[in-house]
């Protein structure tokens, strides 16, 4: 869930239509029309990318008179259902996937069980990948090719390329070589299994 | 009588921080504040090459000394190259240091190779614009010959193929024929790297895309993260570009000097063990402190303010050693935080509380643009000014921030109410201060009175142990010393 608070307004006499804003948007909400850019209001989530890319300086971030909640509920579905996908995906459904949103795995589980196909539809339901934009991509890329989805990048775009691997995939010859220079996998490896494997309820 | 305070860092006009025309009144204003210098408290604190006598020129000439020891052979004057960089060197002893480093590298380069294509790259953390500005400031393209541009992680990338997978750097590192690594050795981020592979780090940071830092924070473990730098710049793509490294040899106390290597991973076991001694001293000390008021009072983002070369994300995990690899999780990382569940409290028992000796923050100044809602919540936080408070409040980074933190209309009512509410008269500021730290009377004097034994353990016990972990060989240490 994230609280949004801000909206990217274009000064039409400075944008150039370089289309920089449209391939960093990470809920698609920018488009070039006629060579200059347009913004979908209902799309934005404020995260600001537009404004700190572009090289004309045209885009401003705008506080907004209302400002408004978007997320995704997780109370109108079976928690185990939830649940399985977080395993699948080694996540604990509680671990907080975006540190900016306090968003947890659960809520992005939830979003792709109601049917969101794609990091830009999670992103736009539960404002994931909307802060600081950087850190949250591969934990919902993981929630979705848990689910089978294999999401397709926007075309021309630079919001995202690829999955990528995470510690349980490391060959163990790759693991054997560099162990001795303080990488310690085995041990995170079991740390990380202690946080997908343990439930708050059970241990109470 | 005490000593004089150092003089902290001034504040920067920057869109991340508060207008400086707010900030008034520093922390190190207060008449009950003094000083401590390191050389006080570390008899082995290492002589500094800035700040000096000398001044700038200083870092110039020992810059160009050690690059000629530097093979550029494979550069042909045909070649273009790129000089990359990150915010972090801006951010040590304001930015001119490392700026100076970068004009010496540009200027050696084409004297010895003779080409002209060198180009500036400089990347940055989470501010997308932080490096344009330091590039500004301190005219660096004007000296890279309208060269010099910064990079964010959400621009352009390229795949590279590693041992362990596909992963992405920007595309505009690696757009030269030749790659030069110039950064600082600086320990600074403890919580993530754990001074496993310092020295390569922003091979997967700042000169990487988003995938790559996502993997860095939420695929690899807390030990284990760093291994993404190691992966790409062991790539077959990156060895085939890269010339050499250049690197600001820090210390808590200033600048040492400059390394520089063809070998990477020569350089890094240097810096790694010098970092180990010299910043784990002054942790080490600093996780003496039974209770303090945290003030932060520095140009950075709240994480990132400095007190003799410790961030305060540092100090909020100062309750446990940071650089022993036998503990799994820092008070404070993103792991970490990752791992708090919705009642508030961690999913497993292996997250360590953060710094229990932090009875207050009092953010006098610090900016917006990096994550940092997990401090107010896990700290009681009082920021000084409604217009910083706006900054916060504006930031998609930090939305709720002040969910969390009050507010004080000027640092006079919020140092009162800090010392009643905290109940301690010990402060310690975060202010970037030269040489030494700034702090209250009756902390200074627990700082003088704990030194000497933690210089002990940390070079009987902990360095010896530091080191292992790491596959570094002690005697590095002390072929240094020699």
């Amino acid at each position: 869930m994230k609280l949004i608070t801000l909206v990217a307004k274009i000064d039409i006499e400075k944008c150039t239509g370089c289309r920089t804003c449209e391939k960093v948007c990470p809920t698609i909400a920018i488009k070039i029309v006629n060579k200059k850019a347009v913004v979908d209001e209902t799309l934005c989530r404020g995260c600001g990318n537009c404004n700190q890319r572009c090289p004309a300086d045209a885009v401003s971030m705008e506080k907004l008179a209302e400002p408004y909640r978007v997320g995704v509920s997780i109370d109108d579905l079976p928690y185990n259902k939830i649940d399985e996908l977080c395993q699948r995906a080694s996540l604990n459904p509680e671990q907080i996937i975006c540190y900016c949103t306090m968003t947890r795995a659960e809520e992005v589980a939830a979003a792709i069980l109601k049917g969101a196909k794609s990091p830009e539809e999670i992103s736009q339901q539960t404002g994931v990948r909307t802060g600081c934009k950087v850190e949250c991509i591969q934990p919902v890329l993981r929630l979705l090719d848990a689910y089978g989805i294999k999401p397709v990048p926007p075309e021309g775009g630079y919001q995202w390329y690829g999955i990528t691997p995470t510690i349980w995939d490391i060959p163990s010859e790759v693991k054997d070589k560099y162990n001795a220079r303080g990488f310690y996998f085995e041990e995170d490896i079991r740390l990380l299994n202690e946080v997908k494997d343990t439930r708050k309820e059970a241990k109470r | 009588m005490s000593k004089k305070t150092i003089t902290p860092q001034k504040p920067r006009i920057s869109q991340y921080g508060v207008d400086p025309k707010y900030i008034t009144k520093r922390v190190s204003e207060f008449p009950d504040m003094t000083s401590v210098m390191l050389k006080e408290l570390f008899p082995d604190t290492p002589q500094v090459i800035y700040p000096s006598e000398k001044g700038i020129a200083e870092v110039r000439e020992t810059a160009e000394k050690a690059l000629k020891k530097i093979d550029m052979s494979m550069i042909k004057s045909t070649d273009s190259v790129n000089v990359c960089a990150s915010h972090h060197g801006f951010t040590l002893l304001g930015g001119e240091p490392y700026a100076q480093l970068l004009r010496t590298i540009r200027d050696v380069i084409a004297q010895r190779t003779g080409t002209q294509d060198i180009r500036l790259r400089a990347g940055v953390g989470l501010r997308f614009r932080e490096t344009e500005e330091y590039i500004k400031a301190f005219k660096l393209d004007e000296h890279y010959q309208g060269k010099a541009k910064g990079m964010a992680p959400v621009d352009q990338g390229i795949p590279i193929k590693t041992e362990i997978g596909t992963l992405y750097g920007l595309k505009a590192v690696y757009d030269a024929d030749w790659v030069v690594h110039a950064h600082n050795s600086d320990v600074r981020e403890v919580h993530f790297h754990r001074q496993v592979d310092r020295a390569v780090k922003p091979f997967g940071m700042s000169y990487a895309r988003i995938e790559t830092r996502s993997t860095y924070h939420q695929n690899l473990g807390p030990r284990g993260a760093n291994f993404t730098a190691r992966a790409i710049f062991d790539s077959e793509f990156v060895q085939n570009k890269f010339a050499f490294a250049a690197f600001l040899d820090m210390s808590p106390v200033g600048v040492v000097g400059v390394d520089v290597d063809n070998d990477l991973y020569a350089l890094n076991d240097r810096l790694t063990a010098g970092g180990c001694r010299y910043y784990g001293k002054i942790m080490t000390l600093l996780g003496e402190i039974d209770e303090c008021i945290a003030a932060l009072d520095f140009p950075c983002p709240v994480p990132y303010v400095f007190a003799a070369g410790v961030i305060y994300a540092n100090f909020a995990g100062a309750n446990v050693d940071l650089f022993d690899l036998d503990v799994p999780l820092p008070p404070y990382t993103w792991y970490t935080e990752a791992f708090y569940g919705k009642d508030g409290k961690p999913l497993i028992d292996k997250v360590p509380p953060v710094n229990p000796a932090i009875k207050m923050a009092l953010h006098n100044y610090a900016w917006g643009g990096y994550p940092s809602a997990f401090f107010s919540e896990h700290i009681p936080t009082l920021v000084v000014g409604g217009e910083q408070a706006e900054v916060m409040n504006r930031d998609p980074q930090n939305i709720e921030y002040m969910s969390y933190a009050v507010t004080a209309d000027n640092l006079d009512t919020a140092m009162r109410f800090a010392y009643n509410s905290a109940k301690t008269d010990k402060v310690i500021i975060f202010d970037g201060a030269a040489g030494g730290i700034n702090v209250s009377e009756p902390l200074a004097r627990l700082l003088l009175e704990k030194a000497p034994q933690v210089n002990k353990r940390v070079d009987e016990v902990l360095l010896p142990k530091w080191l292992r972990q790491r596959g570094i060989d002690t005697q590095i240490i002390k072929a240094a010393v020699l």
